[in-house]
């Protein structure tokens, strides 16, 4: 622990500390561009000159250069310091081209902060200013080049950071240029950190462009609900319209970035169709009245089929605050449910995830870029959860070996192992790494009794493909050598064995290298509370419609009209029902659907809500703004607007937990359900994984907790570990529905900023499989699924596993046609419909 | 799709292919790609990208960094004209300008009949010879009006292949 | 002129061929060395030799070789971009004695145990590395170069890597990155001699220095030491002379000669011609007035009048010229030159620049000396040694002659335009 001076103060830091970052512990922000504490120290800028007065260095030098050292004492102060910082940023100031009043970064800009402080006010250079054209980027980030201070963020992240290569600088000297080969969409799905990244307003966020100053915008805390990982947000509202998000610092989910679905998702807030307002059959009604319909209609189909005809059904992309109320009303009414998942299969297989998860085996984001071997088993992160993507990379670019073990064609901006398999052989691949990474003697020798059992029950069958075994085996042998393995999972695409099959393994290796890491991901911001409080029984809603004993639904935050993969079927069971309330802030189908329909706030109005991401963690968002119809909408682009009123326009909705509340009091009468405090302490009763909310303080709450418990749920091995999944009937092909990036997620698939980039629906075969089938790339093709036909444009690869077909839950795709588990599909089914276009 | 000679894109690739690390190449590779399209084109920026398997971007940021390699398109011979101290102090600019008004192009211009760019140098490491320039891999030193135009009638009567870089 | 090392022979219109240059001892050190004395030997001799850096910055070559790291295979870059404005000298030796570079290479690579060697070669010497490539068939044919040198059981082959440009490429950190096919910006996150190209120990050497090692181990470091004229010198050092002398060229003197004695050797002033100031070792060393004709020139004595031997590139300028255009010149061309990579350089020379061009054509302003004097001084502070070099020059003209910038003030114009 080095001890050193800086501008009179003493601090001693950890070994390797760079003296700017010492600085900042005592409070002392040293002027800075280039050096970024995800980025690390460059040395280019140098605004980040002090002086060093006494010890090992001496002179004017760069604090993001020298690490702290015993003895230091550095002056940040020193007038030759001063002197060289203030010429730093004059010379920086040259070719700026001071139009700050027309620039987004104006108020937010470091550039404009550190020429103030750096003391440069009037201009001496009385050259030309040198000028550059500026590209087009793409939907998301705005290029003003003429702005550039050439501080290397933007291209350090892009390409170093996060492993993209169609950004970065050109030419030379002070025409260096940062941009693209040729104008066009930047490929990356983390382009828009180089907004937040870069110092001055060269980078922009472009649907935000000209919508107000910082200052003008009402900011907070928030979180990404549009994946499981959780990263953390600000968020950004003006005029009752959000406006922009921005990645928030959290040192173990998302470090200092996010990816573009999460920064652009939000705009399904600002949805022009979302319903605003109650409604009883056709009729728009007042929130209050609606409620007491409802609960009137509600009261009256339990009086006469019993509580059982009612039921509830939630999502996953609920707060716990609404999960836990509509679990509350369920239990106190007698309603059937909640279900939370949009089938029972995926429900399984997240209970069994969550089931496995505890403190000695969770990882979060952050640990898994110290791993140095990562199993991603039935999983594809650009797509699923983009940042587990960078943070693979930040994984491998520490040393880390990467095997990604799954049918669709991964890309990772990384270097990694693909291995393409069918999810049936996801299992059997699992067992043959171990296999590979431990010899037998040295596997019931070392580990003790218990995992020595389970890795004697690990069968050795071949996979069929020999080379791929091999590729395995070799794989397996560099794990041997590896100290601190993860392994990542996925719960949507795998066999219900997989998730637990994937924690045994990762407790095997923990028995047998003392470390190890377990990483799922999960359907929804909040699978990990809705799982823990669907608890063991399971519930089956669209059976339960089907056979008629179910008079009522309640939808909370939910579309099964569109999540569902048995449209017809949900179709046919939702016409046996007498009542279908609908609760939400989406225009989905299921809220046009409803005969009542009341509306809810989203993450960023009204009041405080929590989630729990995929490894237990809670996490609290704040809200921004009171909500309403954004005022460029009411006044349809003419401001201020001409109506007033004493209320918000569209600022009936309300949070579904509070409306939940008003409804259970409404059903029995008794005025008081179980408001947010004592919610918590509920919850704490409901499941022990809760157990500790009861006693969270308002700023333990707010800092957010990890849920998690010390020994996982299920038992550590899973009985049968040699069990082999279902397999496709021979010559059959499996369907897989999977996600994309953009166009599957549900809440950035009503964001307009994400329509516009998200890629058109395809199909995809094995190369040799389509062409075996006579089918060409770019054809249309007539899927046959169970549901009816699907239409789609016919997609190649060579990459993927042969023996399945593989398609993306997509918004512009009818692909609802499916049912529940694993499909099977006569290639036959498949039929060319046109010539490629 | 590659619009190289099928023998110049398998002799390139085999030149990639032999390299301990491919992107040593680079360089070469734009040279090969350089005299084959007549400058760095945007389609010679693919070639090498695709070559190489690079981003174009990651060639474009290398070819736009160096003096010798050409983005825009420029005529047969590329005379390089040094503007070193050495050789300022015996012509002050004079043999650039008269080359240039000589030609009828400006600094980066190609002469009317295809033949010529100007283009000023870094000090070529002739200082002994000043003025000098570089034309095609050839210096000339001792630069005046006379032996300029002698060097460019020369040129225009005897075009022959052009070395590798120029 | 004292005894000749590095130009022996120096044949007036072509290179000398291996036989000439095995006639008066070549490759026959590599002959004593190979398989004979271990590495170590060598980087000892060579360190005891006193055998500097030719390239600039002057570094001993022994010191540099003995920090070589452990790991495998080691590269040996010999550096022959010599982009710095006025120096030839490099061009002149491989066209005078090609083999002496190669054996002075193969025997560098043999000290630190390099695999491979990458001769990095400016565009403009196109003749030059096309010279080299087939020297480098010649050598090889000869069992010099390959895979047992020499049926030793060390291996060392040499390529011919071409720049494309830049002034920048010189900088060893930035050469390895040229020729690792990034972008050639410096680099001091990384030490070459432990994880330079491809991340594998590296040594970067210009080609005068690796030519004075055969020379070195044939004859003793006592007798290389004793070539020099200065106290702690050693060897003898290529001068390129250019401008306002009789015989501008390249010339083989002692380490040390004073000034004068050069510039005698090249011919003195041109007819018409008295010496006004002289730049000592390329463009990015600082002028000198003739108070300091008797400087010797070598890294210690320069060093003590403030200045540097730099490449060793005299440059010689008279009465007539106008060292307020001189420097500008050349604040043009390290504009043009600098790689961006950080601000001093990049945004700093181009305002150095404009403030001098303002001074040229009358438009100076008296504040623009002091803002000149605190900016070249604060080019000391840039990422690498390509602004302080930049600076160097500017330095020179403010502390030697700024009653030559004030009569561009006061007059209003160049006082030299017209003349």
């Amino acid at each position: 622990m080095p001890t050193l001076r800086i501008d009179q103060r003493e601090i001693s830091v950890p070994q390797g500390t760079k003296v700017i970052e010492a600085a900042e512990k005592l409070g002392i922000m040293i002027p800075r561009f280039c050096y970024h504490p995800a980025l690390g120290s460059l040395g280019a800028c140098r605004m980040c000159a002090v002086k060093f007065m006494e010890g090992p260095v001496k002179g004017v030098e760069m604090s993001c250069m020298v690490e702290a050292a015993d003895g230091m004492v550095v002056s940040t102060t020193d007038p030759e310091a001063m002197e060289f910082r203030r010429y730093v940023i004059e010379w920086l100031m040259l070719n700026h081209p001071h139009d700050c009043p027309i620039c987004d970064a104006g108020g937010q800009c470091l550039l404009q902060d550190e020429t103030v402080s750096g003391g440069h006010g009037l201009r001496r250079y009385q050259g030309l200013k040198r000028t550059f054209e500026d590209q087009y980027l793409g939907e998301f980030v705005q290029h003003e080049m003429n702005r550039c201070i050439h501080c290397w963020r933007c291209r350090r992240f892009y390409q170093e950071f996060a492993g993209y290569f169609d950004y970065g600088a050109m030419q030379i000297g002070n025409r260096m240029y940062f941009g693209r080969f040729a104008p066009g969409p930047l490929e990356s799905p983390f382009a828009g950190n180089i907004i937040d990244l870069c110092p001055t307003g060269v980078l922009t966020d472009k649907p935000s462009r000209y919508k107000g100053r910082r200052w003008d915008l009402q900011r907070g805390p928030s979180l990404c609900l549009h994946c499981s990982l959780g990263c953390n947000l600000v968020g950004s509202a003006r005029y009752r319209e959000m406006i922009r998000v921005e990645a928030r610092f959290h040192g173990a989910v998302n470090g200092y970035f996010i990816c573009d679905r999460g920064r652009y998702g939000f705009a399904y807030a600002n949805h022009p169709d979302r319903p605003r307002q109650a409604r009883v059959g056709e009729e728009a009604a007042p929130l209050d009245q609606a409620l007491k319909t409802a609960a009137q209609r509600l009261g009256q189909i339990r009086e006469r089929y019993g509580p059982g005809a009612v039921a509830a059904w939630g999502s996953t992309r609920s707060s716990l605050e609404t999960l836990g109320m509509l679990q509350w009303l369920c239990q106190d009414q007698g309603w059937r449910g909640p279900q939370f998942f949009p089938q029972a299969s995926l429900a399984r297989r997240v209970k069994a995830a969550v089931a496995r998860l505890d403190t000695g085996m969770a990882v979060s984001l952050r640990d898994l870029e110290n791993a140095d071997f990562i199993v991603v088993a039935g999983a594809d992160p650009v797509q699923e959860a983009p940042m587990l993507a960078l943070a693979l990379r930040q994984a491998a670019r520490r040393g880390a070996t990467v095997a990604v073990i799954d049918p669709r064609p991964v890309f990772l901006p990384l270097e990694y192992e693909h291995l393409p398999v069918s999810p049936g052989d996801i299992d059997l691949c699992l067992n043959l790494l171990s296999q590979a990474a431990r010899s037998e003697e040295a596997a019931t020798g070392k580990l003790e009794p218990d995992a020595a059992r389970f890795y004697g029950l690990l069968t050795s069958t071949n996979l069929e493909d020999p080379l791929l075994q091999e590729r395995l085996l070799a794989l397996g042998r560099k794990l041997q050598d590896c100290l601190r393995p993860v392994i990542v999972c996925n719960t949507d695409m795998v066999r219900e064995t997989t998730p637990a099959r994937a924690a045994d393994q990762a407790r095997l290796l923990q028995a047998d290298k003392g470390q190890a890491g377990l990483f799922y991901l999960l359907p929804g911001p909040n699978a990990y509370g809705a799982a823990l409080l669907a608890g063991r029984e399971e519930v089956d809603l669209l059976a339960a419609m089907e056979q008629g004993g179910v008079k009522a639904l309640v939808v909370v935050e939910n579309d099964p009209l569109g999540s569902c993969p048995d449209q017809e079927r949900l179709l046919r069971a939702l016409d046996n029902l007498e009542l279908l309330v609908g609760l939400d802030y989406l225009p989905s189908a299921t809220a046009a659907r409803s005969q009542i329909f009341l509306p809810t706030t989203t993450v960023f109005e009204k009041e405080f809500s929590h989630f729990i991401n995929q490894e237990g963690r809670l996490q609290q968002a704040v809200p921004l703004h009171q909500g309403g119809t954004p005022i460029i909408q009411v006044g349809q682009g003419s401001h201020p607007p001409r109506t007033f009123l004493d209320a918000i326009p569209g600022g009936e909705p309300r949070p579904g937990a509070g409306i939940l509340a008003d409804l259970a009091a409404a059903l029995s009468g008794e005025p008081a359900p179980p408001t947010a405090g004592d919610l918590w302490d509920y919850l704490s009763g409901e499941h022990e994984g809760f157990s500790q909310l009861a006693s969270l303080t308002a700023s333990a709450l707010g800092e957010g907790v990890h849920l998690l418990p010390a020994e996982a749920q299920e038992p550590a091995w899973s009985p049968e570990p040699g069990e082999k999944p279902p397999e496709p009937p021979a010559g059959q092909l499996e369907l897989l529905l999977v996600d994309q990036t953009f166009g599957t997620e549900e809440l950035g698939s009503y964001a307009a900023p994400l329509q516009k980039v998200e890629e058109e629906p395809h199909l995809l075969l094995h190369t040799d499989l389509a062409a075996d089938l006579g089918l060409a790339p770019g054809e249309q093709v007539a899927l046959l699924l169970p549901g009816g036909e699907v239409t789609v444009r016919l997609q190649t690869a060579q990459n993927m596993a042969p023996g399945v077909a593989i398609m993306p839950r997509h918004r512009r795709l009818h692909w609802q046609k499916t049912g529940d588990g694993p499909v099977w599909l006569p290639p036959e089914n498949i039929k060319k419909l046109s010539e490629p276009l | 799709m590659s619009t190289l000679p099928p023998e110049l894109q398998t002799e390139l690739a085999q030149q990639v292919a032999a390299a301990d690390h491919p992107r040593e190449q680079v360089i070469n590779i734009m040279y090969v790609l350089q005299k084959h399209y007549g400058y760095m084109s945007d389609e010679a920026v693919e070639e090498a990208a695709a070559l190489l398997d690079m981003t174009p971007l990651e060639v474009e940021e290398l070819a736009t960094f160096y003096d010798f390699i050409y983005r825009e398109a420029v005529g047969k011979f590329v005379i390089h004209v040094c503007d070193g101290v050495v050789c300022w102090m015996f012509h002050e600019g004079s043999v650039f300008d008269y080359l240039c008004e000589k030609l009828g192009v400006c600094a980066g211009g190609v002469s009317a009949d295809g033949m010529f760019t100007v283009l000023p140098s870094a000090c070529l490491g002739f200082c002994d010879h000043a003025p000098a320039m570089l034309i095609n891999g050839v210096f000339y030193g001792h630069l005046n009006p006379e032996k300029i135009d002698a060097i460019l009638e020369k040129l225009r009567r005897e075009y022959c292949d052009l070395v590798i870089c120029r | 002129m004292g005894e000749q090392v590095l130009l022996l022979n120096r044949q007036p219109d072509r290179p000398l061929s291996l036989e000439e240059y095995r006639q008066s001892g070549g490759y026959e050190a590599l002959m004593a060395a190979v398989g004979k004395r271990t590495p170590e030997e060598l980087r000892q001799l060579v360190l005891a030799s006193g055998l500097r850096g030719r390239g600039g910055a002057g570094f001993p070559a022994g010191k540099k070789w003995s920090f070589i790291g452990k790991g495998h295979p080691r590269y040996l870059i010999p550096n022959t971009d010599e982009m710095e404005p006025g120096t030839f000298k490099d061009r002149v030796l491989v066209n005078v004695n090609p083999h002496l570079v190669l054996e002075g290479i193969i025997l560098s690579a043999y000290a630190i145990s390099a695999a491979k060697g990458i001769f990095f070669i400016r565009p403009s010497y196109e003749m030059d590395a096309e010279l080299i490539e087939r020297e480098l068939g010649v050598a090889r044919e000869a069992g010099f170069l390959g895979e047992n040198i020499l049926g030793s059981d060390f291996s060392f082959d040499l390529v011919v890597h071409r720049s494309a440009g830049r002034y920048i490429c010189g900088e060893a950190s930035a050469q390895v990155n040229a020729i690792m096919g990034r972008r050639p910006h410096p680099n001091k996150e990384v030490h070459m001699t432990d994880a330079g190209l491809w991340g594998k120990p590296t040594i970067v050497n210009n080609v005068e220095t690796l030519a004075c090692v055969p020379a070195i181990l044939r004859k003793g470091p006592d007798w290389f030491k004793g070539l020099a004229r200065s106290k702690d010198g050693a060897g003898t050092k290529l001068f390129c002379v250019s401008g306002r002398v009789n015989r501008p060229g390249c010339y083989e003197m002692p380490m040390g000669t004073p000034f004068n004695e050069i510039l005698d050797e090249a011919g003195g002033m041109s007819p018409g011609s008295e010496l006004k100031a002289f730049l000592p070792g390329g463009a990015s060393t600082s002028f000198m007035p003739p108070k300091f004709s008797q400087v010797q020139m070598d890294f210690e004595p320069l060093k003590e009048t403030g200045n540097r031997l730099g490449t060793g590139a005299i440059m010689v300028f008279d009465q007539n010229t106008c060292l307020v255009g001189a420097t500008l010149n050349l604040l043009d061309y390290f504009t043009r030159e600098s790689c961006g990579f950080c601000t001093p350089c990049r945004e700093g020379l181009p305002f150095i620049r404009d403030l001098l061009l303002r001074l040229e054509h009358g438009e100076g302003k008296e504040e623009f000396i002091p803002m000149l004097k605190q900016m070249a001084h604060h080019m000391f502070k840039a990422y690498c040694a390509f602004a302080p070099g930049a600076a160097s020059p500017v330095l020179g003209l403010l502390h030697h002659f700024e009653a030559e910038i004030r009569e561009h003030i006061s007059q209003r114009q160049c006082p030299f335009k017209g003349k």
